[in-house]
């Protein structure tokens, strides 16, 4: 069962059966509602979501076979169970016909009464599961992550390691360097692959919408709450919430979500109950969080829960060897998806992908891809098509900079050329045509390190 | 953190007096809180239903309710009869959540309720177990999924065997109780021994 309470709804017209019945299951954990009869009990179900119903069965107006019909033209996946202190096995016959989950006959034994009960909540968890199993194998899968470089293969290690495990992950990294493609593979490969995988960009969203998106909140806690809204925290119950752009949160929010993440329970905007919460934190961000504690912004007890392990995406300037693979990746799928025929790239077009710094990382790449893609008429994307990128690559080789001097080139280009050789300077003074000391004492020269 | 509170045990019925003694004391030693066994005792007679051939729990609740009571202060009834509430065939004892009294029976933990030969020991830590389980309620907390834990449900005695005589650590921490749960494995064991 998922870590979220079963809810019951009991339907009985004597108050004692209501109570007795309702702190029995109270205490088991269940979230319990009751009612006083067939027609209460469609109202409450109106409201509420239940994932089953005891009812008696004979009871004034709406009798107990009634209330069933009703429930199940609305809401089939409820399981029902009928009881009633007049045994009678027609009357069970009838009720099991019409496709009621159980019957059971008062008085109870405690024993059997939780059995059916607790068997009953498993029943509707696992067609829950069930359909959102086939939702995830009709799509959704996460998009595979593209990279054979020593940098990326480190990632793909890490990613390996901790998404068998329930570990908080904290993903680092540039704008665009892919962290929700990495949260979604440390989902899709861990314990909670089938449950949800719920995205909040915290960056995106005010204060007030933030608390409300996360917390969710109750019917008329602020003007145009008009229902009783589930947060994020709420809906990611039982899989993982992953937090982008973590840094950006206002303290007040910090607060709320550092107590959220330690007692596992939340309560909505407006609202006074506890809600039990059950989920995987993975949170990202491009800020120096360590800078945002000293400045005060962001809370060092935040930091040290979420920080559990971290994962840094390096930028692609830094990787240059998975610029063409991630580009030939884009071509292929967005040449599928619009129905063309352009296969590749032109070895002039390939010199350009790899000159330029990527300052926006692989988004700008894809983007820059698929734009190619919509414009061009030849069978292959030629460098005409990669307007922005032959600007920017033309003016200053090695990245835009103000600095034109020689000697900045030579610092920026001899900087470049290691970081392609991952930092090998053998392979790098060979492609720089000098020798390895004349390189170390350039490296000394410009204070350049390993990294 | 907790406001301070103790236990009054309350006699009802024919419980052993020993028994009583024996549970406060050990009950004491698992709760590091004081533990004390109310002078008064009950007669259980008005709850009796002859129809049932059993005695209402409810009944018996509403009796310790009606006794002066002090802030801080958990009443847990101990009985040696078969306890029911209405809509179940029995119970072994029932507490409110978050209130201040529960009671729990000796009567359907005794081994020969079972069939089983007479077994001192045994009742003795089947008791402290469900009474300490019918405290946990009062004390707010519901059932465990912890399933060594003496908050978790029970519906069978010999279910109450597989369970410490001790909140497991989340539960000793919500009610302010010193987390046994390590210690508690080590005594029993060396008591089968």
């Amino acid at each position: 069962m998922t870590a979220r309470s079963p809810r019951l709804l009991i339907v009985d017209d004597e108050l004692h059966v209501r109570e007795s019945l309702s702190a029995w299951f109270t205490e088991d954990g269940y979230d319990v509602s009751t009612a006083s009869g067939g027609k209460e009990a469609l109202a409450v179900l109106g409201r509420q979501k239940f994932d089953v119903v005891i009812t008696d069965i004979r009871m004034p107006g709406m009798d107990g076979i009634e209330l069933q019909r009703h429930i199940h033209e609305t809401e089939p996946e409820i399981a029902i169970i009928l009881v009633t202190a007049y045994a009678s096995v027609s009357t069970a016959v009838e009720a099991l016909k019409e496709g009621a989950y159980d019957y059971l006959v008062k008085p109870f034994d405690p024993e059997e009464m939780s059995r059916v009960v607790e068997k009953a909540c498993e029943k509707v968890h696992l067609r829950e599961e069930n359909v959102s199993l086939k939702e995830r194998i009709n799509g959704s899968r996460p998009e595979m992550i593209v990279g054979t470089s020593r940098a990326m293969q480190r990632v793909l290690d890490l990613v390996d390691s901790v998404a068998p495990t329930e570990a908080t992950v904290l993903i680092r990294g540039e704008s665009g360097t892919g962290k929700e493609l990495v949260a979604r593979q440390i989902h899709a490969r861990g314990p909670r692959s089938f449950g949800p995988m719920v995205a909040v960009n915290c960056g995106a969203l005010p204060e007030g919408v933030l608390e409300s998106e996360l917390f969710g909140h109750e019917k008329g806690s602020f003007t145009g709450a008009t229902a009783l809204r589930k947060g994020k925290l709420e809906l990611a119950d039982g899989g993982t919430l992953f937090l982008d752009e973590i840094g950006e949160i206002s303290p007040r929010v910090q607060v709320d979500l550092l107590r959220a993440l330690e007692d596992k329970k939340i309560i909505r905007v407006g609202g006074t109950q506890e809600v039990p919460v059950d989920f995987r934190v993975v949170c990202a961000t491009n800020r120096d969080l360590e800078e945002a504690i000293r400045e005060g912004s962001f809370r060092e007890d935040l930091y040290y829960r979420i920080n559990v392990f971290q994962i840094n995406l390096p930028p692609l300037r830094e990787r240059p060897e998975d610029i063409l693979p991630i580009a030939e990746h884009f071509l292929k799928k967005f040449a599928h998806s619009m129905g063309r025929r352009v296969e590749k790239f032109s070895p002039e077009a390939r010199d350009l992908l790899l000159k330029y710094p990527w300052p926006g990382n692989v988004r700008e790449l894809a983007n820059a891809v698929e734009r190619a893609l919509v414009v061009c008429h030849e069978g292959e994307i030629l460098p005409k098509y990669l307007p922005i990128i032959a600007r920017s690559t033309s003016a200053a080789f090695g990245g835009p900079s103000d600095d034109l001097s020689l000697q900045a080139i030579e610092h920026q280009h001899i900087l470049k050329v290691l970081e392609m050789s991952e930092f090998n300077v053998t392979h790098a003074a060979k492609s720089l045509g000098i020798d390895r000391v004349t390189l170390y004492n350039k490296m000394r020269k410009y204070s350049i390190e390993r990294p | 953190m907790r406001d301070p509170w103790c236990v009054e045990l309350v006699r009802i019925g024919a419980v052993l007096p020993v028994m009583l003694r024996v549970l406060r004391e050990d009950l004491a030693g698992v709760l590091a809180h004081p533990v004390w066994i109310a002078p008064e005792h009950v007669d259980p007679a008005p709850a009796f239903d002859p129809s049932r051939q059993q005695y209402l729990v409810s009944a018996l609740m509403e009796t310790l309710l009606a006794k002066p009571r002090e802030a801080g202060v958990f009443i847990i009834g101990v009985t040696d009869v078969d306890l029911f509430l209405p809509v179940f065939t029995h119970v072994f004892g029932t507490a409110q959540l978050g209130g201040p009294v529960g009671v729990a029976s000796e009567y359907r933990l005794r081994p020969e309720h079972s069939g089983d030969p007479s077994d001192a020991g045994l009742l003795r830590r089947r008791l402290l177990k469900e009474v300490l389980h019918e405290l946990g309620h009062t004390l707010g907390l519901v059932h465990c999924k912890a399933s060594w834990c003496a908050m978790s449900p029970s519906r069978l005695p010999e279910q109450i065997d597989l369970k410490d005589a001790a909140f497991c650590s989340a539960c000793a921490k919500h009610t302010g109780v010193p987390d046994n749960s390590l210690v508690s494995i080590h005594s029993w064991e060396g008591e089968k021994k």
